[in-house]
């Protein structure tokens, strides 16, 4: 072969960067090269990280028939693989016959596997093997669209460091017990499970992400929490029970976050958090609390306005803030205390670092313009606030900026930007 | 710049390290991108080298003076703190626009250095040239020799029913009958390393002896004879072709892989309508006999392509050893290994431990 002269030049380059390479092209593509030369035959069977997806096997029209090839593949594969497996992810929009995937994740226990992703198929939802918790090294496990029931033995996953759970069936005590029992978890992401009361157990647990229908959700013991986005989505049931409650969420859910740094929410989070407010403050100060985002927040509910108000004056080293209002503009025509803000706030706090503050979907209620008007003459260091009227208001608009005029600033080198079109 | 005396690092005077590459030439680098290269920069903390000419810090083997200047034009730019991420990945997709030679040495290299960010730069741009592409225009490309029997390339894992594939299996028969009439002539030349051939004398005598008779009907008692050869050689041929080498550039290990469909069958049966290749396999004869082996290979194949795995898994699982290696299980090597059937090549498993051709 003439290609004997004109050397190899990729061949023997180091193991590490050829698996570097492997691992850059698609599963299949790693795979066909084993048909290259003699040196590359088995290469791609070392590979330690393994993403399997629907693309591995040749789309047909048949979806039975891609679904049997994509089993088939993965099978195989397996099955001629040599060494380690750290990583396996399998996506795929089909919901697998159990024995296949039951196998898989038997030989993957063997292996020391370290991180399993599996998102499966809308169909009828997979019901986790129990070799699926004797895999010991596991540090990161994503499971979309799963159920779980763990063993009686099962004592936790103690090297596991990133748990992320959408769509997965599980009791909620379970939940709970699995989250405090994986000691080094840094991270956890629960998404979409219904009514669901959760205590939060972790005492390493820097990040967390919460989205679905949350009844409660308490952070027992969380003193290393970095930042926390949650998104609460509301049901007559959860309405009824947000009635009914008798405690302070603020402090169930904020009171044991000392070292906190960012905090996002979503949708009813203010609402929630305003439940149960007036009952008893714990005085904490979130000396790191670098930037605060909250979304829906109705500046009309007279709780929710002071859990925002409760949130500044317990940050003072916030840096950003953004807020977006979802208020009803035609209501806004009662007079609140408008002199609310300057009330509450000890007279000389301010915001030393707020640099940046955003305000979208504004209606012009007083209290939203009443707190547009606290921050600009609390922060001396402002650069920027920046205020979108929402698409809802239309003659409304003049006379917001009409007000915003008025408002003095604390901050002279402060640029109002009025966003009026929003493309 | 007339500094007063209490200034002692004069910002406008730039600090130099030295390097020195494999081939011996010097040259100086600023100091600021040089320590971009996590290996320079500790070469400087631990050992205080690079401070002048005659310190210079060796760079290691594989960074060449060509190459060791792109390294360094990559980090001219990158380690200025203020670029933004856009112009990074400009600055990289122009960066990249290599010869495939260069930008192998330069991956090559980059490890050396312990440069992270470049290794995966220059990976990602060569797995781009790797995918999606046919083997043909990867091995081009890449300058790979292409080594591979025929048997050994019809492994392709994925389940290709639809026709493509069985045209690339034609291409390839066509080519690999060219090249083994070249090979045969190459034999002496060792293309692969591992071409270690430890059959005994016996073996390459009864072979010679066995595969003189082309015709079928000879298939039968051949493969007795060789199955009872083969009780004494068990360790060697398997050794051999467990090495994944097969450089014996015979077409006769093709499908007998392909073959395991078939083994539900007697342990002889086996053998005697597929495999002649006992006969036929004599690598310079490339007769009627052989090609109509082929082509049959290339039939069975597809129709292996098409098999349902569930039912085969059943069958292998079920009949296990025995069925496994049938004739040539014999000599216990038979252990099931592999028996996914087909286009998984499990023959590389088998075939080698117990394949009568083996015996050479």
């Amino acid at each position: 072969m003439d290609n004997v002269l004109g050397r190899d030049m990729i061949s023997d380059l180091p193991l590490s960067i050829i698996e570097t390479i492997l691992t850059k092209l698609s599963i299949g593509d790693a795979v066909r090269t084993s048909i290259l030369s003699s040196k590359w035959r088995y290469r791609w069977a070392t590979l330690t990280q393994l993403v399997f997806d629907d693309k591995c096997v040749s789309l047909s029209n048949d979806s039975a028939n891609a679904e049997n090839n994509l089993v088939k593949f993965v099978t195989r594969f397996l099955f001629l693989h040599d060494g380690p497996i750290h990583q396996f992810a399998l996506s795929t929009s089909f919901s697998h016959s159990s024995p296949d995937i039951d196998q898989w994740l038997l030989f993957l226990s063997r292996k020391d596997i370290k991180e399993l992703i599996l998102e499966l198929g809308e169909g009828e939802w997979f019901r986790a093997p129990s070799c699926l918790f004797s895999c010991r090294k596991l540090t990161r496990l994503e499971l979309v669209r799963c159920e779980l029931d763990p063993p009686l033995s099962f004592k936790g996953f103690l090297c596991l460091r990133y748990l992320n759970l959408q769509q997965v069936l599980v009791a909620p005590d379970v939940i709970e017990s699995l989250i405090s029992s994986c000691p080094l978890l840094e991270s956890l992401t629960l998404s979409y499970f219904d009514s669901l009361a959760l205590t939060v157990r972790a005492p390493n647990l820097k990040y967390l992400i919460l989205e679905g229908e949350f009844k409660d959700i308490i952070l027992e013991n969380t003193p290393l929490l970095v930042a926390i986005s949650v998104a609460m989505y509301m049901t007559d049931d959860i309405a009824e029970h947000f009635e009914q409650s008798s405690s302070c969420n603020f402090d169930k859910f904020l009171g044991g976050v000392p070292c906190l740094e960012r905090l996002i929410g979503h949708i009813y989070f203010t609402k929630y958090l305003s439940i149960g407010n007036d009952l008893g403050i714990i005085p904490i100060t979130y000396s790191h609390l670098k930037i605060i985002e909250l979304y829906q927040v109705s500046f009309e509910d007279m709780k929710e306005v002071l859990v925002v108000l409760r949130l500044i004056v317990s940050s003072p080293n916030l840096q950003e803030l953004q807020i977006s209002g979802s208020s009803n503009a035609s209501v806004a025509i009662e007079a609140p205390d408008l002199d609310f803000w300057e009330k509450e706030c000890p007279s000389d706090y301010t915001l030393n670092r707020l640099k940046t503050v955003k305000m979208t979907d504004m209606s012009g209620v007083p209290h939203e313009m009443g707190f547009i008007k606290f921050l600009l003459g609390k922060s001396p260091m402002l650069d920027i606030m920046s205020i979108t009227p929402s698409v809802y208001v239309t003659s409304g608009k003049l006379n917001m900026l009409i007000e915003l005029v008025r408002f003095r600033r604390a901050s002279a080198q402060a640029e109002i930007v009025f966003i009026q079109d929003q493309v | 710049m007339s500094e007063g005396p209490m200034a002692i690092v004069k910002p406008e005077m730039k600090s130099y390290i030295w390097l020195q590459t494999a081939d011996g030439s010097i040259q100086q680098v600023e100091e600021e991108v040089a320590m971009f290269c996590p290996m320079i920069c500790r070469e400087v903390l631990q050992t205080g080298m690079g401070s002048s000419k005659n310190y210079a810090i060796s760079l290691p083997q594989r960074v060449n003076p060509a190459i060791l200047g792109l390294i360094l034009d990559y980090c001219r730019f990158h380690q200025v703190p203020g670029r933004s991420n856009k112009e990074r990945k400009t600055f990289d997709e122009k960066f990249i626009r290599l010869d495939t030679k260069k930008l192998c040495e330069l991956t090559s290299a980059a490890d050396s250095l312990q440069l992270r960010p470049l290794v995966d730069l220059t990976s990602r741009a060569l797995a781009r040239m790797i995918e999606g592409k046919t083997p043909e225009e990867i091995r081009e490309t890449f300058h790979l020799p292409d080594d591979l029997t025929e048997e050994e390339k019809l492994e392709p894992l994925r389940n290709m029913t639809d026709d493509p594939r069985i045209r690339l299996l034609n291409r390839l028969y066509a080519r690999k009958r060219k090249e083994l009439k070249d090979r045969e002539k190459m034999k002496n030349i060792e293309i692969e390393e591992e071409h270690v051939d430890e059959r005994s004398v016996d073996d390459l005598l009864s072979y010679i002896n066995g595969g003189d008779g082309d015709s079928k009907g000879g298939r039968a008692n051949k493969n007795k004879k060789k199955n009872r050869r083969k009780k004494d050689q068990p360790r060697n041929s398997s050794s051999n072709y467990e090495n994944g080498n097969h450089k014996n550039g015979e077409v006769d290990d093709v499908s007998s892989p392909s073959k395991f469909s078939k083994f539900q069958a007697s342990a002889s049966a086996i053998f005697s309508p597929k495999l002649d290749f006992d006969d036929g396999d004599i690598d310079d004869e490339l007769d009627p006999a052989m090609k109509e082996e082929l082509d049959r290979e290339v039939e069975d194949f597809a129709r292996r392509l098409n098999s349902v795995w569930p039912e085969r898994m059943h069958d292998i699982l079920s009949l296990g050893q025995e069925r496994r290696l049938a004739p040539i299980s014999m000599n216990g090597n038979g252990s099931l290994q592999r028996c996914t059937g087909d286009e998984l090549a499990d023959w590389q498993f088998t075939t080698p431990l117990t394949h009568p051709r083996r015996a050479k």
